[in-house]
């Protein structure tokens, strides 16, 4: 995993010239006072990785045209260099005054290394601490699935849900027992018989025609129409239409009115649950604020607005009682959200039924037999058959929101004692025809093997539209089921790993505390199938209490963040091994800052970690912990002409100083060289346990050459009267003109001329040089923790530097 | 900790690899839908127009029964 070697900053947010930050893959602690450009540092990197600044996203400006600093000239691009551990993903990310973005790496391994990094946990800001914890158990399931990839297995669950439930509708919708059994009463009308295979069928047929004495017999469905076709007399067919047409109207109005059972019954049900929703119409129609409370729960988050108050009504409230407020709010009427929908389903199904059966009584009217006088009676009542039919379409079409009352079902039911009237009319009909042709044997036949033959390739093919549909909502239903269980025991898996890691980083920050064994559990809806939020339990003194914003103080849900982000690092970032907490402990008091450095230093030891503060006890805390694994530790400083810079490096520091001796430079130089000493000389008493008066953390770091230069020499003759005390040039050093004055001396005006400076940083470097072993395997200043009790020395590390020393 | 989660892709995977195997599926169904996502064209379009054509396909071969 990646590491980062350099960070240069030009030009963006509070940065103006170049700001650079050589890590060398170490962690770092950086000290900045507010508006020294801590968050400019942080912007900059959300921004190298995900093409955005959160805060500055809703902001008018937007993110782009916030990012420039606004003196840097436009002829001038603003930009973020990072230079990695792995050097073929270095880039160089540039925005110029037009806005355009460019890359400098162009190379697929960059786009792809891009690609992972803005998916990783990288950044964590104080705002951005209790998002987790205070998002809405839905939110909290739909971030969590995303960032384990569980988007695309929540799509597909879906899709085997939908089709199984799709098919299971169809089969219900269709009517299939109904169908076949109106067929099988055809059947059984013209053959005398039911039917179940097709050699039943031609021997039956056979049985039929035997009458005719045809010499021929029925072995095919071919053979059945050839046949049918050969008995049919042309002097007969208007005979044979009539029946037709009787008997068509016979069979449709027999399928409509099963269906007209199913669509009451729907009916009845949607209109339960429409009244239902209806009643509590206020609440309904607050659903029309869903989009506005989820914004305002969004602005919230992304801290646009810092102080506790609300930002719609300007009332003071606690913001996170105001995020939690809200999100319960969120909660709700998306629960509310999801029985509309129930409802919405239940309109389609009852208009999908209504399409059939509108749909064959259309069909049905356009019979031209039924423009004559003679059925001008039964014309009507099917017209009217349709109305009634149409008339819960228009139901389906009331807005629930509107103060129409959908209709009663019983206002609406349809009479079926008409349309059995009609089915029976319309069989007398076709039997009285049939019976004048009595003598005409081949029309009685011909008549009931047209309708045999239709009946049965019916049944066969709703038999079989009937079998598919019920093979594939089995095996749809076979799928999901066993989809879910394998996502359910990955997610239950994960959560559970996931909770331990929580519980241990938030333990390990509040010891002893009485809250324990915080769990993410999954919460599924109220049918029990579908997972529809995720929320956190914990014990809380030994009882199981949920959710955390109810019980804990700021504090505690900060640290519960802070856990939350870290075991995400450890659990989701796969291309970077470096994190960056920006001021994240502001809320926590001095026992939890300790904690938390101590759990970041020892259970991340392995990760690089650009930790930022603006307060300085913290970073006092932290420092002693930082150095003790090598951090570096550094401060920023902003002015107007250079904006955010850090202090500079000693390294730097002497270089600068080299080269402006070398240049004859005196422009700093002096200061230069004092700041130098000043830093040397804190190494060389820390070292040497030199001695100097208390002072309070924020005065101890500006302890001034000359009185570290008092305390390390009164140090040196006390304990080493014979060796060091002759050996080292302090006395010289204290006798230069040039450390007169205090703090304010590095502005003053006294006049260094390049010779006197040159004798000075000869003497500091001189100074440096007794104090320190620059052996490539030693680099070490002599110390009392190397003391040499045999021979009473103190020495380096490596033992090449040594003097006697008396305890 | 990361090793012993599986992620979605996994959690995906497994599931079109062994989904020959899951009881009571129906055979012709289930190829339709691994040849679907092994293609990426697993969405709701496709799957129901695959559906579709398996059904016609099955009907039409009653209906050549029929003639």
């Amino acid at each position: 995993m990646n590491k980062i070697k350099a960070i240069n900053i030009t030009g963006i947010r509070g940065v103006k010239d170049k700001l650079p930050l050589n890590l060398d893959k170490k962690s770092i602690l950086i000290f900045g006072e507010n508006g020294t450009g801590k968050s400019s540092l942080t912007d900059a990197l959300e921004w190298f990785y995900r093409d955005r600044i959160e805060h500055l996203a809703g902001a008018e400006v937007g993110t782009k045209n916030a990012l420039r600093n606004i003196f840097l000239p436009d002829s001038e691009e603003a930009k973020v260099e990072i230079l990695y551990s792995n050097k073929n993903l270095d880039n160089e990310k540039t925005i110029s005054h037009s806005l355009t973005v460019f890359n400098s790496n162009s190379s697929k391994e960059f786009y792809n290394y891009s690609n992972q990094s803005s998916n990783e946990n990288l950044i964590l800001r104080y705002r951005d601490l209790v998002q987790f914890i205070t998002a809405t158990k839905t939110e909290k399931l739909t971030y969590l699935q995303s960032i384990i990839g569980f988007n695309e297995v929540r799509e597909i669950r879906a899709l085997l849900k939908k089709f199984s439930s799709k098919y299971s509708r169809e089969i219900k919708q269709t009517g299939y027992s109904n169908k076949k059994s109106q067929q099988q009463s055809i059947l059984m009308e013209c053959l005398g018989q039911n039917i179940v295979s097709p050699k039943q069928f031609f021997d039956a047929c056979n049985k039929l025609i035997e009458p005719l004495k045809l010499g021929k017999k029925i072995s095919s469905y071919k053979d059945a129409r050839q046949t049918l076709k050969s008995i049919e007399d042309k002097e007969d067919t208007e005979q044979i239409e009539q029946i037709a047409f009787y008997n068509k109207i016979a069979e449709t109005l027999a399928e409509i009115e099963t269906d007209i059972d199913e669509i009451q019954k729907v009916y009845k049900t949607y209109y339960k649950s429409f009244t239902e929703l209806k009643k509590d119409a206020d609440k309904l129609s607050k659903l029309q604020l869903l989009k506005l409370l989820t914004e305002g729960l969004n602005v919230l988050k992304k801290d646009v607005v810092k102080d506790n108050f609300c930002p719609l009504c300007q009332q003071d409230k606690n913001k996170i009682q105001l995020i939690k407020e809200l999100a319960k709010r969120i909660d709700d009427l998306k629960e509310l959200e999801k029985e509309k929908n129930k409802v919405e389903e239940e309109a389609e199904e009852l208009s999908s039924i209504l399409e059939n059966s509108i749909s064959s009584i259309t069909s049905l009217l356009k019979e031209k037999l039924l423009k004559t006088k003679e059925n001008a009676a039964t014309l009507k009542k099917l017209q009217n058959l349709k109305l009634s039919l149409t008339s819960y379409n228009e139901e389906l079409k009331k807005d629930i929101l509107s103060k129409e009352e959908l209709t009663e079902p019983s206002k609406l039911a349809i009479d079926k004692k008409e349309i059995k009237e009609l089915i029976a009319e319309a069989k007398k009909k076709a039997k009285e025809i049939l019976d004048s042709q009595k003598g005409n044997i081949k029309i009685q036949i011909a008549v009931k093997l047209s309708r045999a033959i239709d009946a049965y390739i019916n049944h066969r093919r709703l038999e079989k539209e009937q079998d598919i549909l019920t093979n594939r909502h089995i095996t749809f239903d076979a799928l999901y089921s066993d989809f879910i269980k394998r996502q359910e025991e990955a997610l239950d898996g994960f959560l559970k790993m996931f909770s331990s890691e929580i519980n241990k980083y938030y333990n390990l920050m509040n010891p002893g505390e009485k809250v324990e064994d915080i769990k993410l559990i999954p919460i599924k809806d109220k049918t029990g199938e579908e997972l529809e939020g995720i929320t956190i339990d914990f014990k809380f003194f030994n009882k199981r209490k949920t959710p955390p914003s109810a019980l804990l103080s700021e504090s505690h849900i900060n640290c519960l963040g802070i856990s939350f982000f870290l075991a995400s690092v450890k659990a989701f970032n796969k291309a970077n091994q470096f994190i960056v907490l920006d001021d994240v402990i502001s809320s926590f008091d001095s026992n939890h800052r300790t904690r938390f450095v101590r759990m970041l230093v020892n259970e991340f030891d392995d990760y690089q970690i650009i930790l930022l503060t603006h307060e300085k006890d913290f970073f006092d805390i932290a420092s002693s912990e930082a150095k003790r694994k090598n951090w570096l530790v550094t401060s920023l400083s902003w002015t107007a002409d250079k904006g955010a810079s850090f202090e500079t490096p000693l390294v730097d520091l002497r270089a600068t100083i080299e080269q402006k001796i070398a240049t004859k430079n005196t422009d700093g130089l002096g200061n230069d060289i004092r700041k130098y000493g000043e830093r040397q000389l804190k190494q060389i008493a820390n070292n040497i346990e030199a001695k100097v008066s208390f002072r309070f953390n924020e005065q101890n770091e500006e302890r001034m050459l000359n009185e570290l230069l008092a305390s390390v020499q009164g140090t040196i003759n006390k304990h080493s009267p014979s060796d060091l005390k002759n050996k080292n040039n302090i006395d010289s050093i204290l006798g230069s003109p040039l450390l007169i004055g205090n703090k304010t001396s590095h502005d003053n005006t006294f006049k260094e001329n390049i010779s006197d400076l040159e004798v000075f940083w000869e003497d500091i470097k001189q100074l440096v040089k007794t104090f320190y072993c620059g052996e490539e395997k030693c680099k070490s200043f002599v110390a009392m923790k190397f003391y040499d009790t045999a021979k009473n020395q103190i020495r380096c590390k490596c033992g090449k530097v040594c003097y006697d020393w008396k305890k | 900790m990361d090793n012993t989660i599986k992620s979605g892709n996994d959690v995906i995977e497994d599931f079109f690899a062994e989904i020959l195997n899951v009881p009571n599926a129906d055979e012709k169904t289930v190829q339709k839908l691994v040849e679907l996502y092994g293609s990426g064209k697993f969405t709701e379009r496709n799957i129901a127009n695959a559906m579709d054509e398996l059904t016609q396909a099955e009907l039409k071969k009653i209906e050549k029964e029929d003639e």
